[in-house]
């Protein structure tokens, strides 16, 4: 017995050996603290990445170019995932207090950080400039709640519909679809099946986003199917878009499911003729595709509709005077003219200021792919999607309503009105928590 | 109390050991080859099209008219794509956040599994239920207060982030208790009259006997922890603190469809430094599982 006890002292007093070590360890590689130079406002900018690898390349060298025009202010550019990515790591900052002075979440986030008291107001400071009368309408409007001014958009996309020029040459067809009825035609003329085996699919939605898209449909029947604060998923108009997505199934056109990343590829490996999906894949699709790939507006039903994916520059609350107002330097200079005319090339999201279109280099740029074009003729019928508290379930109902719906598993009406139901009850739970 | 034998006892090794002796006898019956050849190919395949991938150009991917084989291999993908990030820097982190964890781990749950194995104290029972309780916590659960705790011993954005809430292991101390269990007390006893004293005991004797569940824990905790994408994210902001699967996110964007290509060049990079580790020590793996005197 006393052999034990002597032996497990020791190996307490090892064990405390061993935490002090791993302090003093720690300290001795933890990284400089984060005061900047007395003079200089240091200014995180934690940032997704959605299209491109070479993303982050892009943004260090436009913040380097920002560091070297702005001596008071220090910009650190925080590569954060995805966008859900992001988000959590701007939720967990928020957390702990010690949110990122500047972010940029996807903009149906909006209203999950209005909810999280987050966002600074930057109305009156756009007011003093020409944001109002530059920015796209469309686009300035994904920043705004209650006609305040959250944030600054920097890289939005839209769904267009992408179609294989070489199919439609092979089939005859002049001209992509206009309206829906001349999407399911085409899309009948120009499905392959050998021997009862399908060879080429007309029309293919992209999967995992296809609620964004479905949205689109909704606004195409002229409705916005959501407020601030419920959804509308079961009003005729939508419920109408869903009928049609079951006619397209139904007429064997189009498959029942699919998948974000998948249905580009069987785009690219001409296994469908149509796809619908993001403006961002538009150089990804157009350089991996061995076939002329064009684009087309999403065809209108009553009229032409988009929404918007990407998102706004945001500008945390909970911070000092002088470290919102670096914020707001920078996030107004990472939207001014040249440098989103750059961006918007370099990645194929869209400018966002009416003059950063009219630069000579996107001027060039446009002659050269003038499919870049139709996604921002497009946006002139473009809103904010999905801007709910609790967005991230309200898509989780929406999407599973429509895939059981494509699935033939319920009625277009019945699984709508579901979603409908189960989105608006956490809505309901998020607004009571708030208050 | 040592010659009872749980069924769980027996499961971690006993499956790594099935398939060993699977080995053994399909070398002593060449008929067996016919059937794991296809698995092997089988098994083999995701590897062989990442590797095939890597050396495409981006329209013959998914061309079906382009056949398996690229055309022209692109050897230029593994530049392109090691330019995205500074992978160089990201290895070395990756290194040694895996080696940190595992080190802590072992001695930890060495020491852990010992006490609940062999020594008698208050409240052990509870605890070693605690412990097996946090196996049964997803890592996501406890993000936040993981968070909380390494931002207020000031470590963020550093390595010891991203090793600290690794340190200790429910999982590895259930597992090597389980083992130290099945050794018999008579070994230890013997080694006390010899003028051992726990540690020594530990050290000559148990150690030794379950060489193979520390291997295999290791392998586990090598793996789960080299993968590691979302707590590295959150921890680190700075490129020079950040691992090799945080390069990965980079090329497999979420709007426009991945990157395959450049995305595959680098996930060869990735796994190759395990794969690499495990072609070399092959043999010291199985000669340990096979020379494990446990029944």
């Amino acid at each position: 017995m006393s052999v034990k006890s002597t032996i497990s002292h020791i190996s307490r007093r090892g064990v405390l050996l061993g935490g002090a070590a791993a302090v003093a360890a720690s300290a001795g590689l933890r990284s400089r603290p984060a005061y900047a130079a007395p003079d200089k406002v240091k200014v995180q900018f934690m940032y997704p990445v959605g299209v491109s690898g070479d993303i982050n390349k892009l943004v260090s060298t436009m913040i380097s170019k920002f560091n070297a025009a702005h001596e008071k202010i220090e910009v650190e550019a925080i590569y954060a995932g995805s966008y859900d990515n992001t988000e959590q790591k701007v939720i967990t900052a928020l957390g702990v207090g010690d949110p990122p002075a500047t972010w940029l979440p996807i903009n149906s986030a909006l209203q999950t950080f209005l909810g999280l008291d987050a966002l600074a107001d930057v109305t009156d400071k756009a007011k003093k400039t020409d944001i109002y009368q530059d920015f796209i309408p469309g686009f300035l409007e994904t920043a705004v709640s209650d006609g305040k001014l959250y944030g600054l958009p920097f890289q939005p996309s839209t769904p267009v519909l992408y179609f294989n020029a070489d199919a439609f040459k092979a089939a005859g067809i002049a001209k992509p679809p206009v309206t829906w009825d001349e999407l399911l035609e085409v899309s009948k003329a120009l499905t392959v099946r050998e021997n009862g085996e399908l060879k080429r699919w007309g029309l293919t939605i992209g999967g995992g986003w296809h609620d964004w898209i479905f949205e689109c449909f909704c606004r195409q029947n002229a409705l916005v199917p959501w407020t601030k604060d419920k959804v509308l998923f079961d009003k005729p108009e939508a419920v109408d878009a869903l009928e049609f997505w079951v006619k397209l199934v139904k007429a064997g056109v189009m498959p029942p499911a699919s998948t974000w990343q998948g249905s580009a590829n069987d785009f690219m490996a001409g296994r469908t003729a149509m796809l619908y999906h993001s403006t961002g894949s538009l150089t990804n699709l157009r350089t991996s595709s061995p076939f002329k790939v064009d684009v087309a507006f999403m065809p209108k039903n009553k009229t032409f509709g988009a929404c918007q994916g990407g998102g706004p520059i945001m500008i945390a609350k909970k911070q000092s005077d002088a470290a919102i107002e670096a914020s707001w330097t920078f996030a107004k200079w990472m939207t001014s003219t040249d440098v989103q005319s750059q961006w918007g090339r370099d990645t194929g999201y869209l400018a966002v200021r009416k003059s950063s279109w009219e630069t000579p280099e996107m001027l060039a740029y446009l002659k050269e792919v003038p499919q870049a074009k139709v996604a921002l003729e497009q946006s002139a019928y473009a809103g904010a999607f999905l801007q709910v508290p609790g967005y991230h379930k309200v898509r989780e109902y929406l999407k599973s309503a429509l895939d059981r719906t494509l699935a033939g598993e319920i009625k277009p009406d019945a699984a709508l009105k579901e979603a409908a139901d189960n989105s608006n009850r956490e809505i309901q739970r998020l607004l009571r928590r708030r208050s | 109390m040592a010659t009872l034998q749980d069924p769980i006892e027996l499961s971690a090794p006993a499956t790594s050991r099935g398939t060993l002796l699977a080995l053994r006898t399909a070398l002593r019956r060449n008929w067996l080859h016919f059937v794991l050849l296809p698995l092997m190919l089988f098994w083999i395949s995701p590897l062989a099209w990442i590797i095939i991938t890597s050396l495409k150009s981006r329209t013959e991917v998914f061309d079906p008219n382009a056949g398996i084989l690229p055309a022209v291999l692109q050897w230029g993908n593994y530049p392109a794509a090691m330019a995205v990030a500074p992978f160089g820097t990201y290895l070395i982190n990756s290194v040694l956040a895996t080696g940190g964890i595992l080190v802590c781990e072992l001695i930890t749950i060495t020491l852990a599994a010992y006490a609940f194995a062999r020594l008698n104290f208050p409240g052990k029972n509870i605890l070693f239920t605690l412990f097996l309780l946090q196996i049964m916590f997803p890592i996501y659960a406890t993000f936040l207060t993981n968070f909380v705790t390494v931002r207020e011993l000031g470590i963020l954005n550093s390595l010891p982030a991203l090793i600290v809430p690794f340190v200790a292991s429910g999982y590895g101390t259930f597992m090597l208790r389980q083992a130290f269990r099945q050794v018999p007390t008579e070994l230890a006893d013997a080694a006390r009259l010899d003028g051992c004293g726990h540690l020594g005991i530990l050290w000559h004797v148990y150690l030794p006997l379950v060489k193979p569940t520390l291997i295999a824990f290791s392998i586990i905790a090598v793996v789960t922890h080299w993968n590691d994408y979302m707590w590295p994210l959150l921890v680190t902001n700075s490129e020079s603190v950040r691992t090799l699967p945080i390069g990965l996110g980079l090329l497999a964007k979420s709007d426009s469809g991945a990157d395959w290509t450049r995305l595959m060049a680098a996930t060869v990079v990735v796994v190759s430094p395990l794969l690499l580790f495990f072609v070399i020590f092959q043999r010291r793996f199985v000669d340990s599982f096979m020379h494990a005197g446990l029944k």
